[in-house]
């Protein structure tokens, strides 16, 4: 009788807590689709020729684009990318290759941890007072180094994490067959985990291509073309900060317009990462 | 040691081993030529753990020596000196003499990369690299000659039909090596291990993770290998040995227990240890 009353009791709490785990994803899914819903329904409208095309017009007057700040976005995001990427996976492999057990690998893998957690916006005020004051401008060179700083411990972390789920014995097999090992890091190792690698590369880039507070004072942002990436630059997430607050509501459109383009190279970015992470599997 | 049924015969020792009056080569009665590998004295350690306590073994060209003993006596540890493998791992120390044709193998003059192109090695899980079929092959082929495009591919079928693999994979070379089924993996990592012409070859069970068929298969395979390599393989496997091995030693502990012609270790092993052991008391 007891055993029955109990089964009774777990049967029960397996039941609530299925139902209250439920309606928190679904509280959890319905705010993360409206987010989304709303960024296409506003956005949606932004998006015309004129949009990809265009300089922004001055306040008040119609029409205009945001052609300067995607390219300016795209550019930033670039610079960052072959930054953050080389130096970021070069750090992985120094951590699982050959500092796996030295001091110094303990040392460097303590900083790219602590590092992951640094607001953005501390890294922002970083490059501020280490590159911007001293230049005496903003520029994109310190938008794209503020960046890559962000994405320099992300793809350390996720190389490092790749790497050491390659079999040892691929290690051992590779340098029994008398190669060196910085052959066999590169292509036999680096070459097992290439996928998973590149998947955190593209997450990284998908990261940073949305992050605003890094930019903020370091790239700043621009209503023109650029000239030189020694000077202040138009880019998307600036821009939407700056005109999501405007008094206009052209200005306030693009910057739905800025948002829904942001999202969808984001989450184009996303599957990508997704699909060469089945491709290797 | 208790090496019975072997001669000593000084006769071409190599100098370096006449000074050590300790670990004279055992010469085998019916060969007329010195070891391919001469093991002096050696200790091994993990850290603090002596893995292996003063083994003295000596490995007969073109023959198939092969390695038994309990799991975790020191069989792996044992065969990862000779291509100085362990040495990926910092806390890994080998003292004692390998020779190498009489060469310590240790010796500052060694060229390490050389020594393992000379001095191959099969593991217990099969290890394509991950590349293609061909590749897998044509890779130690490029890193140890510069050869043309067409000598690679020469060479490339020749290894695997050595390997007793081509007529399997020929249709297939340009897919993944991580393609194929461990029997036909392990086959295409003799073939990669045998492509750069290596003297010796060291198997680390190589039949302990595929099926039986191809479990036969290698060791055919090690049969017709014998003519041209040194063959030294580890098994657990105590009719696996005893059908294709030349020489067995019997490891216990660490230690070299006995080391003699297979047929005698398996009909009449002079130590109360290896019998024990071969008549399946433990182990
Ligand atoms: N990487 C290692 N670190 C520490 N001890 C090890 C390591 N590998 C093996 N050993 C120890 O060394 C001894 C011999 O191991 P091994 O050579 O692998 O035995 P076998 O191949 O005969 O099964 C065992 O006691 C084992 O625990
Ligand atoms: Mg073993």
């Amino acid at each position: 009788m007891k055993t029955n009353t109990n089964m009774k009791r777990r049967e029960l709490t397996d039941l609530f807590i299925k139902i209250i785990s439920s309606i928190a994803a679904s509280i959890g899914i319905f705010f993360l689709l409206w987010i989304i819903f709303t960024v296409f329904q506003r956005g949606f409208a932004a998006l015309s020729i004129d949009f990809f095309t265009k300089l922004p017009t001055p306040p008040g007057m119609e029409g205009g684009g945001l052609v300067n700040a995607i390219t300016g976005t795209a550019i930033i995001t670039f610079l960052a990318t072959i930054i953050g990427v080389p130096v970021g996976v070069l750090t992985g492999i120094y951590l699982s290759e050959y500092g796996s057990h030295s001091r110094f690998g303990s040392l460097v893998r303590l900083v790219v941890n602590l590092t992951i957690g640094i607001p953005s916006i501390v890294v922002g005020l970083f490059v501020f007072a280490l590159v911007v004051i001293p230049t005496g401008n903003f520029s994109a060179w310190a938008g794209a180094l503020a960046q890559s700083i962000i994405m320099l411990p992300v793809i350390a972390r996720t190389s490092e994490d790749m790497l050491n789920l390659v079999p040892n014995e691929l290690r051992e097999a590779s340098l029994a067959i008398g190669m060196p090992k910085w052959r066999s890091i590169v292509s036999i190792i680096f070459r097992y985990s290439k996928s998973g690698i590149m998947t955190g590369v593209l997450l990284a880039v998908a990261r940073i291509s949305g992050e605003t507070a890094p930019l903020l004072f370091t790239v700043m942002n621009s209503q023109f073309w650029m000239k030189s990436l020694n000077e202040p630059i138009a880019n998307l997430t600036v821009t939407i900060y700056n005109y999501a607050m405007s008094p206009f509501d052209d200005w306030r459109q693009f910057a739905w317009g800025a948002s829904l383009l942001i999202t969808m190279v984001v989450l184009f970015l996303n599957i990508i990462a997704r699909m060469i992470l089945k491709e290797a599997k | 040691m208790s090496v019975v049924s072997l001669l000593h015969s000084k006769a071409s020792i190599p100098e370096e081993l006449q000074k050590n009056e300790a670990c004279l080569p055992l010469y085998y009665e019916h060969l007329n030529t010195p070891p391919k590998v001469s093991v002096c004295g050696l200790d091994f350690f993990y850290g603090e753990h002596q893995a292996l306590l003063d083994n003295d073994i000596d490995i007969a060209p073109n023959k198939v020596t092969a390695i038994i003993g309990p799991s975790g006596c020191g069989k792996s540890t044992h065969l990862r000196v000779y291509n100085r493998i362990f040495e990926l791992y910092k806390d890994q120390k080998a003292k004692g003499k390998v020779l190498l044709d009489g060469e310590n193998i240790f010796s500052s003059k060694i060229n390490i990369l050389e020594l393992r192109r000379k001095v191959g090695m099969i593991f217990q899980k099969p290890t394509p690299f991950p590349m293609s079929v061909f590749e897998n092959v044509a890779y130690g082929l490029k890193l140890h000659y510069a050869i043309s495009k067409s000598e690679i591919s020469i060479k490339v079928e020749e290894a695997l039909r050595r390997a007793a693999l081509w007529d399997e994979v020929k249709d297939m070379l340009s897919k993944p090596g991580m393609a194929l089924s461990g029997g036909q993996q392990q086959r295409l990592c003799v073939a990669r291990a045998i492509a750069v012409e290596p003297e010796v070859l060291l198997m680390d069970e190589p039949t302990s993770a595929i099926d039986p068929v191809a479990t036969l298969k290698i060791e055919e395979l090690i049969d017709s290998l014998k003519q041209k390599f040194t063959i030294v393989i580890v098994t657990h496997n105590m009719q696996q040995a005893a059908r294709i091995s030349d020489f067995t030693a019997f490891f216990y502990k660490g230690k070299i227990v006995e080391f003699d012609k297979t047929k005698k270790i398996f009909t009449n092993p002079a130590q109360k240890k290896t019998e024990e052991y071969i008549t399946g008391r433990f182990g």
